[in-house]
């Protein structure tokens, strides 16, 4: 058994962690809080865009972009892998790097030629432990990306894919499900599958059908429209990893604090029983001590 | 030690606990250590006591403690000085034979016929006759041969809490060690469980050395002297044990072994005659002669020009506390420390060796070779690093510690289990066959985990194997079952 003195040090450092992990629960959810509304706008606004493209691909027109026709052998691709600058939250760094090993091993056997971008200093030395080189390394994102930001990368891509230096484009990010649930995932955003976004199929139910004219062409619209959607798309998937790495952190934290409660609790028993004997032992020599002076 | 006054004959005049005090006539008192006996009968009540004098009280009062039941003692009694101390039967003859503190027989087959009697009060040889030489004694348990190398000829000490498989390693090693070996074994059993004595008595006319076909117990003589009796006796069983040990070390050379089940027992049979002997208690309420009596036992338990004493002892280690001065006391007598701990055994990982708190005078490169050593401190800094960031995951959980820190407590986590071995003398319980594992064996297999060769394989595959190929075996056995399932 331990010494008290080693003991009561142990569970004073403990308590600094919980006031620390605490006080970081706290801001996590102020951050998460924030990082959520916006999210939610933005959601709005894509979701809308959605309904705007699916509404004109009803009314008949024939939708065609380069941006959404898939390759014939592709030759290169590309690897977003989406992870946070800061560690303390839990498995989302370690779940996004669980989820990208198997897609660029993958990738790199039928491709070959596969580049990894990552963002989150986190996700790059992880990689890089990992045995992958990181080529576009960001380090900016927070709790709240900037529009400006992702707009600049999305454009580099928009560039690389209509010259023909990526045939593909996959982001790899912990999509923000509920609160209980985020769930690290691969979505292809070159070429665009399709310009609603995957499963939440947006659908205009009842109402009259719109009949559109287009001004000054479709062509000219859906050149404004695919591209603008595509930026839409990955700007969501750098929010919803920045809400998701919000919730992670505050639930780590939560367990931490909890976790560290519990521990000073059992260092509390420890350390009363080992004081406690500590004192019956004096006493006992004492006694016996007197005892035999005096016998 | 023995006097001229033979025949003096005293009277008890005080009978406390386990102690008496017997007046005997002005300048007939016998020496310190001399054995007194009492022979009388009471009211039908028999009595058969030996005592020893333990003090010269003036006024011709000497205080003996007794060896066996004071009941029914009564002031008055007659006391004969036999003018020498205990002594015990040395030789073949006790060979096969099981024997009280006294050097009587208690297994019912009638006395010994031996040749010689020995006083069990000896002087530890003199320095220039120890031999300074050192050699590895391969046990076959993984664990111990890795990082607590047993010394030939020298000391090693089982330490753990209530119920953390002491008695159970201690048999173990008879097992592999007497079995294996052609000379002489000694079986001390100090204040432990009367039914593990019999349980090993019984084992022992089974077991077999090697192929000779002689049975071990042919090889073996054993002194008990159990917790049912009295501190006298459990104070001295371990000096008789170690007397006939002696003489098969200075009288024929061979190599012998010792097992002390347990040391602790005689610690405290010595501290509860103390206070009875008028001392005052030391520290945590021990004898302040504890360090003295341990040191006059432990370096009789040497090797010499002649032959070697090999001794595996078992000590236990009150309420887990190994400054405890008892255990603390044996501890610096050994070549070889292993420590049992609870939380290894709450894991169900048997034997249940610390392997960060034992230790053994000869892991050293000069002795164990410089791959040996090597990998036993990887194994050991490995475990270290894991256990310092036990807190860590406690609090924050595994996903936080860097990739490095995550590979070292995936392969601590691996070698923790590895360190778990099927005994043989535990086939009834595990249902698992012995395994006894070379030294070879066992430094390859912790260096491939160490190097992250079977990183692959579950944590379960790697508990209760020998080599590291039974692991992947027992790792394929189970992938079949989940398939099955």
């Amino acid at each position: 058994m331990a010494n008290a003195r080693a003991l009561d040090k142990r569970r004073k450092s403990i308590r600094n962690i919980r006031k620390i992990t605490r006080t970081m629960e706290l801001i996590a959810t102020a951050r998460y809080k924030k990082a959520m509304d916006r999210a939610a706008a933005v959601t709005a606004y894509t979701d809308r865009l959605s309904q705007i493209v699916a509404s004109l691909s009803e009314a008949g027109t024939e939708v065609q972009h380069p941006l959404l026709e898939k390759r014939e052998n592709p030759k290169a691709a590309r690897i977003l892998v989406l992870a946070s600058n800061r560690g303390l939250c839990g498995g989302f760094n370690a779940s996004v790097l669980r989820t990208s090993m198997p897609v660029i091993n993958e990738l790199k056997a039928s491709i070959g030629n596969v580049i990894v971008d990552a963002s989150g200093k986190r996700g790059i030395n992880g990689l890089k432990f990992r045995g992958v080189a990181t080529d576009q390394k960001f380090l900016q994102f927070e709790d709240q990306p900037a529009y400006a930001d992702v707009e600049k990368i999305a454009e580099g891509y928009l560039e690389k894919y209509i010259t023909g230096e990526i045939d593909r484009l996959e982001v790899i990010y912990t999509k923000f499900v509920s609160t209980s649930r985020q769930v690290a995932t691969v979505e292809t955003l070159l070429p665009l599958g399709s310009l609603s976004d995957g499963d939440q199929t947006v659908k205009i139910t009842g109402g009259p059908s719109k009949e559109y004219e287009f001004l000054p062409s479709a062509e000219s619209i859906m050149e404004e429209v695919v591209p603008t959607s595509f930026k839409a798309k990955l700007f969501k998937c750098f929010l919803d990893a920045a809400v998701s790495e919000q919730v992670a952190r505050m639930i780590a934290m939560k367990g931490a604090t909890e976790s560290a409660g519990d521990m000073i609790k059992q260092l509390s028993m420890t350390y009363n029983r080992a004081r406690q004997s500590q004192i019956t032992g004096e006493i006992m020599e004492i006694i016996g001590g007197v005892e035999a002076l005096e016998g | 030690m023995s006097t001229a006054t033979q025949s003096a004959v005293g009277r008890v005049t005080q009978v406390i606990g386990s102690t008496f005090d017997i007046e005997f006539p002005e300048g007939q008192l016998p020496a310190i250590y001399n054995a007194v006996t009492i022979r009388s009968q009471h009211k039908g009540v028999t009595i058969n006591l030996t005592g020893e004098v333990q003090q010269h009280l003036g006024g011709g009062r000497v205080r003996a403690i007794a060896l066996g039941s004071t009941e029914g003692m009564m002031r008055g009694m007659d006391v004969v000085n036999t003018g020498k101390p205990v002594t015990v039967p040395v030789g073949q003859a006790t060979l096969g034979r099981v024997f009280n503190v006294l050097g009587e027989t208690i297994d019912g087959r009638g006395p010994v016929n031996a040749d010689e009697y020995r006083p069990i009060h000896r002087q530890a040889p003199a320095v220039n006759e120890l031999t300074t030489s050192t050699e590895v004694f391969e046990t076959g348990i993984k664990v111990v041969d890795l990082l607590t190398p047993f010394v030939r000829g020298g000391k090693a000490g089982l330490f753990g809490g209530a119920g953390l498989g002491k008695t159970v390693i201690l048999t173990e090693m008879i097992a592999r060690i007497a079995s294996a070996h052609g000379g002489y074994s000694v079986f001390a059993g100090v204040g432990e469980r009367t039914r593990e004595g019999t349980d090993l008595w019984l084992e022992m006319q089974e077991a077999v050395i090697g192929d000779t076909g002689r049975k071990v117990i042919e090889q073996t003589c054993m002194v008990f002297g159990q917790m049912n009796e009295p501190p006298g006796s459990r104070l001295r069983v371990a000096l008789s044990a170690l007397t006939m040990a002696e003489y098969f070390r200075d009288s024929t050379g061979a190599d012998t072994l010792l097992f002390v089940d347990n040391i602790f027992r005689f610690s405290q049979a010595g501290s509860e005659v103390s206070a009875l002997l008028g001392r005052m208690p030391s520290a945590v309420g021990y004898q302040p002669t504890l360090a003295t009596e341990m040191g006059a036992l432990q370096e009789r338990i040497t090797s010499t020009k002649n032959g070697a004493i090999t001794s595996v002892q078992a000590v236990y280690v009150p309420a887990d506390d190994p400054t405890d001065p008892a255990p603390a006391t044996a501890f610096s007598q050994l070549d070889a420390f292993i420590y049992l701990e609870r939380s290894i055994s709450e894991k169900g990982i048997y034997p249940a060796i610390d392997p960060l708190a034992s230790n053994s005078r000869i892991l050293d490169p000069q002795y164990v070779g410089e791959r040996h050593y090597a990998i036993a401190r990887r194994v050991q800094t490995t475990l270290q690093r894991y256990r310092e960031l036990q807190d860590i995951i406690a609090i924050l959980g595994v996903d936080e510690l860097s990739e490095d820190d995550k590979t070292i407590v995936h392969r601590a986590r691996r070698i923790e289990r590895f360190m778990s071995q099927p005994f043989l003398v535990a086939e009834v319980f595990t249902g698992k066959k012995g395994e006894i594992t070379s030294l070879a064996d066992t430094i390859r297999s912790f260096e491939e985990i160490c190097d992250g060769k079977w990183d692959h394989l579950r944590e379960q595959a790697f508990m209760y194997v020998g080599a590291i190929e039974q692991a992947e075996a027992q790792d394929k056995k189970m992938s079949e079952k989940e398939k099955a399932k």
